[in-house]
């Protein structure tokens, strides 16, 4: 199980490589169209307000083909590991770093299934790639658990479902990048800036229940575990952190004026801070230092 | 939270119009300043600048090395501890020690932060609380002819009959969609359809839960005990200093590894509670596992060497015969120490451990005993042990019988507790509400002529979201059905 596991792995990085090379084709020759319609040229245009020749169409098809096929190999590391660990694979940097992967991979895809938007997979691929060549770095050997994690359940479910909010937030980061990137009311192909907000929004809606979700399961277990349920951990205060930027998030983006950019930028603090907390324990030590990373 | 975008009664612009009001006024009576207040208090802004302002401060806490709970009340350990990080920031140490950086959370900033958004919670939930009220039990029923051109969601259905025939079946529609309908009629039949009315109180149960876990937090913090650095030798029984007569006894500890890693695989202790002396509870804690007594909680945390130490005085009385465990380090050199006092007498002993192999003065499997005036801290005597054999210092006979284990449990009672675990069901329920059962409003209106042939308007207050957006166009689709059947052809 754990041979087959590295193989679904190693299938993974490459389906995902392959569907963001395409993706940026797909960009590319999109951005191209909107120059050529721009300057007056014969392009077709297509439903989402962005030019779609039919090589542009046929270049995303294909990447969201294989950027599924990145996904499903990635489901089959999580129950291949599952099965070779005994316990969900989340318990160390190596196993927590894939499962985030296929977070980003699976929150993306959901929306491109609904938004139809493929451009958010140039900056939600990049992101889930990195994570899993990350991992790469990282020793997959198969360890048994150190006392404080020894709650099979607890550790599943804590973890499983802040891969849920991690994926969520990514997809939120990838819209409002898009967003940001653009001049004031939307050009170069790219999405239109009401739709990427209201992906952001959608993804936040999602995320942040789940991020609740995740404190309140990490307060019952540190009762359970450590004697209190609040012990100002660098994680933990890390992870309210950014409970609190998106919590401002939802509440700013109520306010006039400070929808579109101002809550774009907003959300780019709260990814940033999302990757703080994901990776604060290599450096902040404290008592969710798991990591495996000495 | 995630729905007052659609309600359009948000405390969101700001103090503005109250602005005027003053101005007009030219004063500043302390009903003007009551109202800024409040203004202030309900502003959608001032709330973001808390939370962000909240997530700063956590910002720092996670950044600079926070000082271990409880060392601000001890002035000379605080000064110890001080110096120990001055290293690391320099001649910021001391201004940083000023601004309560270091304790961050329990700084002035930050509690004056948590009670502004205590205060803003509170009165954004009232703020918002009636309006809410109001369309759950009082909702507008006749609207408008220009709503149902203007309306996100708006159609028109050509129908035929009696104005109580059209009302009928509309209702019926409705009801079979699980919208309660309400209707008036002043020449011009108005319906008002809706579900999930209760849906939006979500919002406030979410935000009123923040208070309620800010509540818990007080409660622990003011009539909670905690003890994390509780220690007891195997085979003796320490007493917890909560003045309930507990104490704990412990068995036995034991640590195992995993033969392959080295890594902990497991830490349990063997503890039995005793009340007032008497046998209470017992059980093998682990890390996961933690003893529950009478509101006290022994979880395991820590754990060491003791030594098994007996005194005897000049006549062959045995005035202490327990384990000590050695569970403080000493920085500069690495030992472990512990200490005991010698009842009737002004006398503290140290007990210290060895540092291991490259010890020069204490070697494995040796204990030193040094003696201290308690009273003024002055050495008396000292000496060091060789295991199982005994040394006469200041008239008394100290043996060191073996070595062993003591285990380190944090022992906390916190009433506040099951506050933090109300708020944290209240905002999860909250959530689901809000997201699962948002409130769908649908008004009708209805003009019927004397030929029986009539126009039924439709409009929906939903969002333009995909989800609402099916929804008004299923119920079209049902109504039109409606006024199509084959009876009516």
């Amino acid at each position: 199980m754990y041979k087959m596991s590295e193989y679904a792995f190693i299938a993974a990085i490459l389906a995902t490589g392959l569907a963001l090379i395409l993706y940026i084709a797909y960009a590319l020759s999109g951005l191209r169209a909107a120059r050529m319609q721009t300057a007056g040229g014969n392009v077709r245009t297509g439903v989402m307000g962005f030019s779609g020749g039919p090589r542009t169409a046929a270049l995303g098809r294909y990447a969201t083909i294989l950027g599924w096929l990145g996904f499903a190999f990635l489901s089959a590391w999580l129950v291949f590991r599952t099965i070779a660990t005994g316990h969900g694979p989340f318990a160390n940097m190596y196993e927590f770093s894939v499962s985030f992967a296929w977070g980003v991979l699976g929150a993306y895809y959901w929306f491109e299934r609904r938004y139809h938007q493929r451009m958010l997979g140039l900056f939600a691929l990049p992101v889930a790639l990195a994570l899993m060549l990350y991992a790469t770095t990282i020793p997959s050997t198969v360890e048994p658990l150190v006392p404080a994690l020894q709650n099979n359940l607890l550790l599943s479910v804590h973890v499983a479902v802040a891969i849920v909010a991690y994926g969520s937030f990514t997809i939120a980061f990838a819209a409002a990048l898009l967003f940001v990137i653009q001049p004031e009311g939307g050009r170069w192909g790219l999405p239109k800036p009401e739709i990427l907000d209201d992906i952001s929004y959608k993804a936040v809606v999602v995320g942040f229940p789940f991020l609740t979700a995740v404190i309140v399961l990490g307060a019952i277990w540190a009762d359970v575990a450590w004697g209190r349920y609040w012990s100002w951990d660098p994680k933990e205060t890390a992870s309210l952190v950014t409970w609190l930027i998106y919590g401002a998030y939802l509440h700013a983006r109520v306010v006039r004026n400070w929808r579109g950019r101002k809550a774009a930028y907003l959300l780019m603090l709260g990814f940033a801070a999302t990757l703080f907390t994901y990776f604060g324990n290599l450096f902040f030590g404290g008592l969710h230092s798991y990591s495996g990373l000495g | 939270m995630t729905q007052q975008a659609q309600t359009g009664r948000l405390p969101a612009d700001g103090p503005a119009p109250t602005d005027d009001v003053i101005r007009r006024e030219a004063g500043f009576g302390i009903d003007d300043l009551l109202e800024r207040l409040w203004d202030l208090l309900t502003s959608m802004k001032f709330g973001v600048i808390i939370i962000l302002a909240l997530a700063a401060l956590g910002l720092v806490g996670t950044m600079v090395i926070q000082a271990p709970p409880g060392i601000s009340a001890d002035p000379a350990a605080k000064a110890d501890w001080l110096n120990e990080v001055r290293p690391r920031y320099g001649g910021w140490t001391g201004i940083m020690d000023q601004l309560q950086v270091f304790t961050i959370f329990e700084s002035i900033w930050f509690r004056a932060l948590a009670a502004l958004l205590t205060a803003s919670l509170v009165a954004c939930s009232a703020h918002r609380l009636p309006g809410l009220w109001k369309s759950a039990t009082k909702p507008h029923v006749a609207i408008g002819e220009a709503f149902f051109t203007h309306a996100p969601q708006h159609e028109f259905i050509a129908v035929r009959g009696t104005s109580d025939e059209i009302r009928e079946r509309v209702s019926r529609v409705l009801n079979k969609h699980r919208y309660r309908v309400v209707s008036e009629d002043d020449g011009v039949l108005h319906l008002y359809a809706d579900k999930f009315r209760w849906g939006p109180f979500g919002t406030v149960i979410g935000h009123l839960s923040l208070v309620v876990i800010l509540g818990g937090a007080i409660v622990g913090s003011m009539f909670g005990f905690r003890d994390s650095n509780f220690v007891v030798a195997e085979g003796s029984v320490a007493p917890v200093t909560s003045g309930e007569g507990i104490s704990v006894g412990l068995v036995q500890f034991q640590d195992a590894y995993y033969t392959e890693t080295g890594a902990p695989a497991d830490y349990a202790s063997e503890i039995v509670i005793y009340k007032d002396g008497t046998e209470v509870a017992s059980q093998t804690i682990r890390v996961n596992e933690p003893l529950r007594y009478g509101g006290l909680s022994f979880y395991q945390s820590f754990y060491g060497p003791a030594a098994a130490m007996r005194v005897t005085d000049a006549a062959g009385n045995e005035v202490m015969a327990d384990g000590v465990p050695l569970a403080w380090s000493d920085g500069d050199t690495g030992r472990r120490v512990g200490s005991f006092v010698i009842p009737g007498a002004d006398l503290t002993v140290w007990v210290i451990g060895t540092a291991g192999t490259g010890d020069p003065i204490i070697a494995p499997g040796q204990m030193r005993v040094e003696l201290y005036q308690g009273s003024q801290g002055t050495s008396v005597d000292a000496a060091t042990i060789d295991q199982r054999t005994s040394a006469e210092l200041a008239g008394y006979t100290f043996s060191f019988d073996r070595e062993m284990q003591y285990t380190g449990l944090s022992v906390a009672r916190d009433p506040g507790t099951p506050l933090i675990w109300l708020g944290s069901f209240l905002m999860i329920a909250g959530f689901v509400l809000v997201l699962m059962f948002p409130h769908r409003r649908v008004w009708g209106r209805l003009v019927v002529r004397s030929d029986g042939r009539g126009m039924l308007s439709l409009a929906g207050a939903g969002r333009r979201d995909v989800n609402s957006n099916t929804e008004f166009t299923d119920l079209v689709t049902d109504v039109r059905a409606a006024f199509t059947t084959p009876t009516d052809a």
